[in-house]
């Protein structure tokens, strides 16, 4: 009788510790459904005014004038233009390090390698645009004449650095992953070290690695702080990349307090985030797809 | 007639950072024949094997001390690459590790490296490989078919079909069939034996009847250390040192 009791309430707590789980699980759902409704209900109401290819084609983008005019494609072309070249640099560099940490370095350099690249993840995004503002901005337009050091590539620069860290963890994660079994029959016919690393090694791990580039993208696209400092804000289509732009996070930031609640503008701009948000998810969807194709193909089965 | 030897180990001690996993070893293998090693679990015996082609340098914190001779040379010398000795002297696996590649792409990946890139040349090594492991009728036509779509003993005579690629001259094999069915382990015995004609084999086995089967010649290991080496039917119908018996009867191990 007293062992039956007993059990009673060890599977009450079962129950009570999984729902709570449950509920903690749903709670970060529930509210990013909410952010959503949000973005969509206060972005929405701009298409009243204005079709949506007007909006992501259109290339004014004067918000405030009258008749204002919403055209976001310079914004979309500024985000994608700092993001390619951020990846540009930030994709061989992450994945150069990543193999480095990961397959070569001796066991002691690779623990202060790990925790430096660690602590670039963690450097403040407002420190860095500080940086980009004083010092590489001034640089820039001195070496190359420029009327302006704020532009494409010093804010591409910037973000490089952001996404560095997520690329060189995510792919080393995915480097170290490759079973053992690979290599050491890479190295039993007759392969260097080298040969492993670029014909086993790398190729194991590409699904891995190609989920890191994609999400290294989604964090430069999605970085606000260090745009607005540095890529110094004309709402222009670029002809170069000494050009300053404008990206959809840099005028979001910058314009929305002083956006009338519920005008166009106010729309306009939250119509921009609906935008943003289609691209990120695209971008983790990709990722997603990718890993998930290349684990099938790529897992050893007896 | 003077008897060909291909390896021949030295007095050979073997430690993983301060424990010693081999000591005293010294054993000569005979060229294209087939040599079991055997013994309990930890004796040392894939250790020795894998001293035979350096796989061990790529374990961390490792010494060896004494000679291990191919072909005459020290292949510990300092001014040997142990690349290069790997190319001579082949290695199959206890779990099959096929490369995600291709079929085509797993053979070729040696003879590649080796700088083969004549098309026609390596089409011809490709079937040649196959053939003689035994295994082109069955993925002649799947080629380019991942090699992890293969079934297990498939995966393990691509395995062996690869590491001939190489055109080795001694073949080592590390537990080849402890990983599948009693038709593949068959069929790899059987692929054993009509290799042993153009290549030294030399197999560490758990399974005694494995060994007595196919080989010509067993060794067997102790806590490290080589008890009895001798012609494989003598070791298995009258062995000279009374563990070796003991193991072979089922008494331990």
């Amino acid at each position: 009788m007293k062992n039956r009791k007993h059990s009673l309430t060890k599977h009450a707590k079962e129950i009570a510790i999984r729902n709570l789980f449950g509920f903690f699980a749903f709670l970060s759902v529930l509210l990013l459904g909410l952010i959503l409704v949000f973005l969509f209900r206060e972005g929405l109401p701009l298409f009243k005014q204005i079709s949506v290819v007007d909006f992501l084609f259109g290339t004014a983008w004067y918000p405030t004038y009258d008749p204002p005019e919403y055209g976001i494609w310079p914004l979309i072309v500024g985000s994608l233009a700092i993001t390619f070249f951020a990846c540009l640099i930030a994709v061989p560099l992450g994945l150069l390090s990543a193999v480095y940490i990961a397959e070569i370095a001796p066991a002691g350099i690779k623990e202060i390698l790990k925790s430096i690249i660690e602590l670039l993840a963690g450097l403040p995004s407002v420190v860095l645009g500080f940086f980009g503002m004083v010092i590489v901005g001034p640089w820039l337009q001195e070496t190359f004449d420029l009327p302006t050091g704020l532009n494409i590539i010093n804010a591409a620069v910037m973000l490089a650095i952001m996404a560095i860290p997520t690329i060189s963890s995510i792919s080393e994660d995915a480097l170290y992953a490759v079973p053992r079994e690979f290599k050491e029959a890479s190295y039993a016919l007759g392969a260097t070290k080298y040969e492993t690393i670029i014909r086993v090694i790398i190729p194991a791990a590409l699904s891995g690695v190609s989920t890191a580039v994609i999400l290294g993208m989604a964090r430069a696209i999605g970085e606000t702080m260090v745009v607005l400092m540095v890529a110094g804000g004309a709402a222009a289509i670029p002809e170069g990349i000494f050009d300053a732009v404008r990206p959809m996070t840099a005028s979001i930031a910058a314009e929305m307090g002083e956006a009338p609640f519920r005008s166009g503008h106010y729309h306009a701009l939250f119509a921009t985030g609906i935008v943003l948000f289609m691209i990120t998810l695209a971008f983790n969807l990709i990722a997603d797809y990718i890993s998930n194709r290349f684990r099938e193909t790529g897992s050893g089965t007896l | 007639m003077e008897k060909d030897f291909i390896i021949r180990t030295k007095n050979v001690d073997f430690f993983y950072g301060a424990f010693r996993a081999l000591s005293d070893v010294t054993v000569d293998f005979e060229k294209n024949k087939v040599t079991a090693l055997i013994g309990p679990s930890g004796c040392g015996k894939s250790t020795l094997l894998r001293l035979l082609n350096r796989m061990n340098d790529l374990i961390d914190g490792t010494r060896v001390e004494g000679e291990i001779l191919f072909e005459g040379r020290n292949i510990y010398a300092p001014d040997v690459d142990p690349v290069e000795i790997r190319q001579r002297i082949g290695m199959v696996f206890q779990k099959p590790n096929p490369f995600p590649k291709s079929i085509f792409n797993n053979i070729t990946y040696a003879p590649k490296l080796a700088g083969i890139r004549d098309r026609g040349e390596i089409e011809a090594l490709v079937e040649a490989s196959l053939k003689q492991a035994v295994l082109w009728d069955e993925v002649k036509d799947i080629l380019t078919k991942s090699a992890m779509t293969l079934s297990g003993g498939q995966q393990q005579r691509l395995c062996i079909a690869r590491a001939l690629a190489m055109k080795p001259d001694v073949i080592l094999m590390d537990e080849p069939t402890s990983a599948l069915d009693p038709i593949s382990t068959a069929k790899i015995e059987e692929l054993i034996d009509t290799l042993k004609k153009h290549y030294t084999i030399i197999i560490v086995t758990h399974n005694m009847q494995q060994a007595a089967r196919i080989s010509e010649y067993t060794g067997f290991f102790y806590l490290g250390k080589l008890i009895e080496f001798n012609a494989t039917e003598k070791i298995f119908t009258n062995p000279d040192v009374k563990q070796t018996e003991d193991y072979i009867t089922g008494r331990f191990g």
